[in-house]
Formats: C-alpha cells, structure tokens, sequence
C-alpha cells in the first residue's frame, strides 16, 4: 500500500505528509491537521460543512481524495482570521447573530467568502444561489444573508465598519436588541469543538453492527473473527452488560444493543472499538449473526388489531401510551352545532436533519469515573440511567455536553452512549464514535408519523361547540419519547381555544419501523395540523375571514383549558395581530385566494423558486442590445 | 467509504493507458470523483474496496477545450464551472450556461466533469440533454487508437454506456451554435444539489427578422432511461414563424416521453409548461422580435 507523498500549502504555512491513498482531503485536514473547523456533515457532498479553497476555488474536501491536494494551495476557515483578528464576514456573521448550533458556520463562512469574491456586489438573490451548496437547519438562513449583505455593503465602502459593531443598549434591556451572542467568535471562527472534533491520546475508534432486519430473533452472535483481527481493542454485545439493560425517556424498553431480538433495521447489534476507524469497519463486517426473521408490522393501525406481531413482552397490545381527554358532552355539542364538519388527517415521518451527525467519547478516568462527551440533550437523565446499566453508583458516571450542533429534539435518546462507555471500560482506553449521516439517518428518532381523525361541530357564527379528535401515531420499535409526545398531542391538539365539549384520545403504538421521539413542538404539530386545517374549512364554509373564527374561538385572559389549566394573559389576539398585519393577509373567506391573489407579482411577495440571478445582468444587457 | 491500496495520477495518457494495463481488473478511472466517492457509502455500495484508483484529471489533453470550425471540442475532464466562466463556451454553447448554473453547486462543478456525467449515464444526467441537442460525439482511446461514437449511441440506459474495457473518454465534439439563443429548464426538490425530475434543453435559431425558426433543438431527460431529443416538435416548428398559436399547439403535441417509475402526470404537466417556457426563453435569447408574441403570454408562461 504506497503512502502518498503529499506536499501543499495550507493557510500559508508549507506541509509535506504522508497520507494514507483512500484519505479524502477532509480526513487529511480533521485528523492528520487537526483543522476540525472543516466539519462533516455528510460526507456526500451534499451540506457544505467542509468547504475549503483549492487554488483559489471553493470546493468540497469530502469529494475530493487527498491526492488532488498534491502542490495546491488550500485554505480553510482556520486561515479566515488572520492573526485572530476575525474576517469581514466572520464579524458580519456575529453581528446579525447568523450562528446558532454553529455547525454549518464555518462552512457557510468558506461559501460566503468564495461569493463576495466571486461578485464583490451579488445581490440577495445571487448570495442566495451562491451559498445554494450549504445547508444550515436552525437559522432559516435569513439571518445569514443578512450578514453577507453586511459584509458586502461594508467591504464595498456602503457602510462604515461600526457597522459591524455591538449595537448599544442599557445595561439590562435585550428585548428587540440586537445582543451579540457570546459563542458566535468561536462558532464563525471553526475553533469550537463539537464531540467529533474532539481527540484523546491513545483513542480509540468505534464502529457499531446494526441490524438489517426489521424483526429477528438473534440465535447467535459470532465476534472471535473480529477479536481475532489487528488493531481490533475490544468488541461488545448485549452479554457486556453488567447492569440493568434498558434505556428511555420514559420506559426503559431499549437495550444499548439488540437483546434476544431486533426490532428495527438499524437498531445496534454489537460495536468495536479498534486503532483507525477502517479496521473497526472490517471487523464490524467480520461479525457473524444468526438471525430468524419474525413476523414485522410496519403499521401502527395493523399492530392495534388482535394477532398483530408483538414488539415487547410488557406490551402485548402494542400500545405503548393512550392519552384519554374528556370535557363535558361531545355528542351534545354536535346535536347543538349547525355545521359538523369531518376529516382525517395523515402526517410523516420526519428526520431532524441535524448537522451535526450524532458523536460521542468515553473514557474511565483516573478515580475509575465512567465519563461520556457527547451532544446529549438529556445529560443529566443518561447520567442515571447509565449508572444502572453499568451498575456504579452515579459517583463514577458523569456526562459531559458537548456543544450541540443541532439537536431540534433528536439527541435526548442515550442511543449510543452506553455502547462508548462499555467499550471504554472494556478497553481501559478512550473511544469515539462518529456516526455517518446514514447511520444517523437510520438508526435514530423520526418525528412521529400520525393519523388523525377530527370532528368539529361549529354554530353558524364560528363558534367551536364541540371537537372529537383521535390520533394514532406510529411510535415504532422503542419507546424514546412517545408518552410526552402523546400527552403533548393531547393537551395542545385542541388548539389554543375556548370550546366546550372535548374529546382527545391520542394513542403512540410500537411497530417494527425506526423509532420515533422528541422533534420540535413535540406532538403538537400533529394535532394542530388537523384543528387548524379543519378551522380554515369551517370558515370556508361559513363565510368567515379564517382570523375572524380564530378570534372569535380564542382562549382569552383568565380562561381555563380543556385540561384544567388557568391561564393568566393570554396573547393570542395579540399573535393574529401581529400576523395578520405583518402578512400582509388579504381580508375574506379562504376560498377567495388562490389563483385570484391580487399580491402576486408584488415586490414584497416572493417569486416562484428559479435559478440563475447571475444571469441577470447580462439578460439585462441583451436585452438592451 | 471507498478504501483503495493504491491512487495513481498519471500526467499523460500513455502513462494512464499503461497504468490501465498494468492493474487490468483491479482498477476504476476516475476524474472529478463527485460521484465515486458517494457512491461508496451506506445504501448504496457500502463499503467499497477497489485495489487501484487511476485519476485522470490531471491530464493536460483532457482539459483542453477548443473551438475548431463548426465544432466545439471539450476534454473529458473539463469541469462543468467552465460552462459559467468560459466566454467562448458560452457563446458557441448557449444552452449550457443556463444548464450549468443548475447542475449541483458552484463547489461540485469546481471539479465535477463532463466526462464523468455522461459516463455516470444516469437518466436525469443535466449535460447530456444538451450535449444531443449540440450532436455530440464521444471520443474514445486505448493505447492502440480511437473511435468516435454519438453520445446518443454511447448511452444505452442507467448507468449502462459502449465504453469498454481498457477505453477513456478522451473529449466530446459538439456543433458550435453561435447565434443560437439557449435555454434550460429544470425542476427537482429544490435549486441547488438536486436530481432533475424533469429537465429540458432548447436551443433555437431564427431568421434575421427574429420571425421564423431556422432550426430548433430540443432534449429532454429525467422522464426516460436515457435523455433524448424531441424530433417531432423540432420538425414542427422548423421553417415555421414564431407564434403563440404555433407555441402551443407543439406543446400540445401527444409525446410518449414520460416513462418514468412515478409522478407520471406531474410530469407530463411539467413537460408541457417546460415546452413553453424553455421556448419562449430561448427565442428571445436568440433575438426574437419583441412584438411576435403577446405580453401576457409571455408573463404567463416563461
């Protein structure tokens, strides 16, 4: 296996390396460079979190072997700062507060650069197209172009410097100020350092077996191939386990790796901690299980019904949380009402799309204390549960958090963290785990995908005289967080609106689908989907303005909710407001939108998606000709 | 993740020819790498492990790009960015700046290359569509000679091409169309980084009153196995005046194009407003006389 003899110059400084022939440009810069401001987000070319310049040119070190770096000159986002005096942009970036988790910023930082270069006047639009490579999912990117607008205005004399700087306000006042965020430097700069950025000495590298079966009975687990291998430190199953195997946020049905059976593709069979992360994969390749494939219900309304394929032992009908809400006489308020109106209403799955793939590292430290690093958003509840499964007294587990980049509610499940800290004990030496966006993809929790059925009974003026809601979501293999999710269903699904007569039941159901969890608004967008939707009908039907029936249903100050809570203020009106005004929303019933929309073509309405702002000026100039 | 023993640059194509030779059966060429490397990866190859990998990016032949009379000869591995920063391209290739401009991202197109798409042969491949409308030819060596094959024959369905084994794409001749007026539309889940659900390239050249079509060409992929060119709605508008009334009765005409696995009649729509717009585009790019067509049909359509 020839090396190969790399000579480049990297953020003006010489280096000549030998590098491993499959090394990527990133891995070259992460691991062999420690310039982890080049992050991986994808690994597929896809995000944007590893773009460096090659000669001049933006490109992404992912797609690029190391070999293409042989004589170029490449700079990264650690060069940006030059004698960490931040760049134009970096500080444009700070002040608009375009930084949030921080994962995609440096990246975002490389592309913004190479477009002021490319366009020292790009417009909106042409930034827009310019950063079309880099994807960031907190921020909706307003606030990003916002800064690169800053950025250009100021390099380009249309702005004075101060421009960039902190904004006054008295000491105390932040509300509608612009208050810098203290992290953003560190964020825009590449320095800070998320768990998979982060090494230790003698590290070792995880990879995790995971099931391709949705369910299976395991018969056996065969790991001496992999023991057997080079470089392989330790490899682990169910059988390490020394304490009490279960895991989550409300019923610890999850093993940290498959036991007995797997109940979804994807779920962890065994991990292996080995010298370098391609070792770990071939030997995670050399373990052998035998499987016999079970029954699977990918449903959740089929694993309702008597003989469905049972997931877990203590839950024989499948379900595992229903919510019942009831308030006052829901039939009555239908016999009462002059317009029943019925829908379902079906929701998907969807995936958190963090940037930051899920990573962690473990170690045991010198007073024998387990200690985790990793971007949980739970620490302090994995924390106990991993004292179980370990069995130590919480004295000798801690948790560390990393810096988050982006969790959305994805990372409160301790999927993988018990694996690092067994591999660590095992091992006696630090270990690491970087998920790839697949696995990331695969095995962690999707919101919940739900069917909703809703009934509505309205009087003729818009009043809510009663709603009937039943929802069914499909909570898949384990039960992470689909209790809260389905009280939260429950207790927000209703609306935020003073009706009379309420019935709720919402129902989180196991099947052999990739478990569902916490994912923002945690339930309520699934049943607020289906009274919001139902609520634009009735108004459609009513020949109502849909903020006319939403004020006029509106909890107001002192109120009570269908589940007994006394409100103090309430600020909806407020919301609708503000909405309606900022809108620009044209008065009348639904029906009278659409193709007659007299604001289309409106400068403050958006066009419809295309490319090619480049080409305006010179469409310009043709047409000119 | 792509593991290999071994990652060979070559300088000149005899060296990449030996290379070839001397590795017979353990290698795989590849030039810009945008889609090798994602290839190797969960879902779809998993882990892959190819003994050799020979880059031929780095050969001066296969970058160069020269317009030589009526054709327009690009090096296999000219990256696609050239098509937005090459005047000269842009001026004999007039639908390919338009297409560019959405094919991946500025960063992939930094070294993503021609060859490498069509030798890709995906069905929703954004060059090749107008590649055939320019009538390309697809060079191909061995270290004992050459051939020249129509892109429309070197392409025989997804992912499949004639090249065989120990061949290069060396470069691809196109008919240079100064003067003709280009455009390219293309929809997918989003703008930048996406896959064509359908994408169509049109190429038009009119008369000198901007009146009547001289020559119109049109390609379309993402819809069939293997882009193609809409002969019947070429030969329908050639020699034809410019009109709204002839605009639509050709993107009316019943094509039986769309045989994609979903979303047909989606498509179809597509296809139709896609007609429309991509010729209007292109007609007015080529000098159309602005009074040949009204105003709102304009607005409506383009």
């Amino acid at each position: 296996m020839p090396d190969l003899q790399i000579k480049a110059t990297i953020n003006g400084r010489k280096v000549a390396r030998s590098a491993k022939p499959h090394q990527r440009l990133l891995d070259f810069l992460r691991d062999d460079l420690n310039l982890t401001g080049n992050k991986e987000g994808c690994g597929a070319g896809e995000c944007g979190t590893c773009s460096v310049f090659v000669d001049g040119v933006l490109m992404k070190s992912c797609l690029l072997p190391v070999a293409k770096a042989q004589g170029t000159a490449i700079e990264t986002v650690e060069g940006l700062a030059r004698g960490g005096e931040l760049s134009v942009l970096q500080k444009a970036f700070h002040k608009a507060g375009a930084s949030q988790c921080g994962y995609c910023i440096p990246g975002m930082v490389m592309a913004a650069t190479a477009a002021l270069r490319a366009n020292p006047f790009a417009d909106r639009e042409e930034i827009k197209e310019r950063l079309g490579g880099n994807i960031c999912r907190c921020t909706g990117y307003q606030k990003i172009f916002d800064a690169v607008e800053l950025a250009r205005d100021v390099q380009n004399g249309r702005l004075p410097a101060t421009a960039l700087s902190e904004q006054e306000h008295a000491e105390g006042d932040f509300i509608g100020k612009n208050v810098r965020r203290i992290d953003a430097p560190s964020k825009v700069s590449g320095k800070l350092r998320y768990a998979g950025d982060m090494i230790m000495p003698g590290m070792l590298h995880v990879q995790v077996l995971r099931s391709p079966h949705a369910h299976a009975r395991i018969l056996s687990i065969d790991t001496s191939a992999a023991e057997a291998m080079d470089g392989v430190e330790g490899v682990i199953t169910c059988t390490d386990v020394p304490g009490e195997d279960g895991f989550g946020v409300f019923v610890h049905d999850q093993p940290v790796m498959a036991r007995g059976k797997v109940r979804y593709v994807g779920e962890a069979v065994a991990a292996v901690a080995a010298e370098d992360p391609v070792t770990a994969r071939r030997a995670v390749a050399a373990i052998k299980v035998v499987y016999e494939l079970l029954p699977a219900v990918f449903d959740a309304e089929e694993a309702m019904r008597s003989g469905a394929p049972v997931l877990h032992d203590y839950a024989p009908d499948n379900i595992t949380k229903h919510i019942p809400i009831r308030v006052g006489d829901v039939e009555a308020g239908f016999a009462a009402a002059d317009l029943v109106l019925e829908e379902n209403y079906s929701t998907q799955a969807i995936e958190h799309a963090y940037l930051e793939p899920e990573a962690g590292l473990a170690y045991v430290d010198h007073d024998g204390v387990v200690t985790v690093v990793s971007p949980s958003q739970n620490i302090t509840h994995h924390r106990h549960m991993l004292a179980k499964i370990i069995a130590k007294p919480i004295s000798k587990v801690s948790f560390i958090m990393s810096p988050v980049g982006g969790g959305f509610g994805g990372k409160e499940d301790m999927i993988y963290q018990g694996m690092l800290a067994l591999l660590a004990m095992k091992t006696d030496r630090p270990v690491r785990l970087v998920f790839t966006r697949e696995e990331s993809m695969a095995s962690t929790a999707k919101r919940h995908p739900s069917r909703t059925t809703l009934r509505m009974g309205f009087t003729r003026e818009g009043r809510i005289l009663a709603s009937h809601l039943t929802m069914i979501c499909d909570g898949g293999a384990y039960g992470l967080s689909t209790e809260g999710v389905m009280r939260k269903a429950a207790i927000l699904g209703a609306g935020p609106y003073a009706i009379p007569n309420v019935r709720v039941d919402t129902y989180g159901i196991y099947t052999n689908n990739t478990p569902s969890g916490a994912f923002r608004s945690f339930g309520a967008l699934q049943t607020q989907f289906a009274t919001e939707s139902t609520l634009d009908m009735a108004a459609e039907r009513l020949g109502l303005d849909p903020f006319v029936i939403r004020r006029i249903n509106a909890f107001q100050d002192g109120g009570t909710t269908h589940t007994k809570q006394r409100l103090g203020k309430v600020s909806l009106t407020r919301v609708l407001d503000a909405l309606e005004q900022g809108s620009g929303w044209e008065q009348g019933v639904p029906a009278v939108r659409g193709g007659a929309r007299s604001d289309l073509g409106r400068s403050d309405v958006r066009p419809a998606v295309s490319l090619g702002a480049r080409f305006a000026a010179h469409d310009k100039q043709e047409a000119a000709e | 993740m792509l593991i290999c023993d071994e990652y060979i640059t070559p300088d000149t194509l005899s060296d990449a020819f030996a290379a070839m030779e001397r590795h017979r059966g353990r290698y795989r060429v590849v030039a810009g790498c945008t889609d090798t490397l994602p290839w190797a990866r969960e879902g779809r190859a998993g882990d892959v492990e190819i003994p050799v990998l020979i880059d031929v990016s780095k050969i001066p032949e296969l970058s160069e790009r020269r317009v030589d009379g009526a054709h327009v000869r690009l090096g296999a591995a000219t990256p696609v960015q050239r098509f937005l920063d090459d005047a000269v391209l842009g001026r004999t290739m007039p639908a390919m700046p338009r297409c560019a401009v959405w094919f991946a991202d500025d960063q992939i197109r930094a070294h993503a290359t021609v060859g490498g798409n069509i030798v890709n042969a995906s069905p929703a491949a954004d060059l090749t569509p107008c590649l055939i409308a320019h009538e390309a030819a697809v060079e191909l060596a061995t270290a004992n000679g050459r051939r020249s094959l129509a892109l429309r024959e070197f392409t025989l369905g997804p992912g499949k091409t004639a090249l065989q084994d120990g061949e290069l794409v060396t470069a691809v001749v196109c008919d240079a169309l100064p003067g003709y007026g280009g455009s390219f539309e293309k929809v997918g889940h989003r703008r930048s980084l996406v896959i064509s659900t359908v994408c169509l390239a049109v190429l038009v050249k009119l008369d000198a009153a901007g009146r009547v079509f001289e020559d119109v060409r049109l390609a379309i992929a993402g819809v069939c196995p293997v882009p193609r060119r809409l002969t019947e709605i070429e030969q329908a508008l050639r020699g034809v005046r410019l009109s709204s009334a002839k605009l639509e009765e050709v993107a009316d005409m019943p094509l039986d194009v769309v045989q994609s696995r979903t979303r047909q009649e989606y498509r179809r729509d597509v296809v139709r407003g896609f007609l429309m717009r991509g010729l209007i585009n292109a007609a007015k790019r080529a000098g159309a006389d602005p009074t040949a067509l009204p105003q709102d049909f304009e607005t409506t359509y383009a």
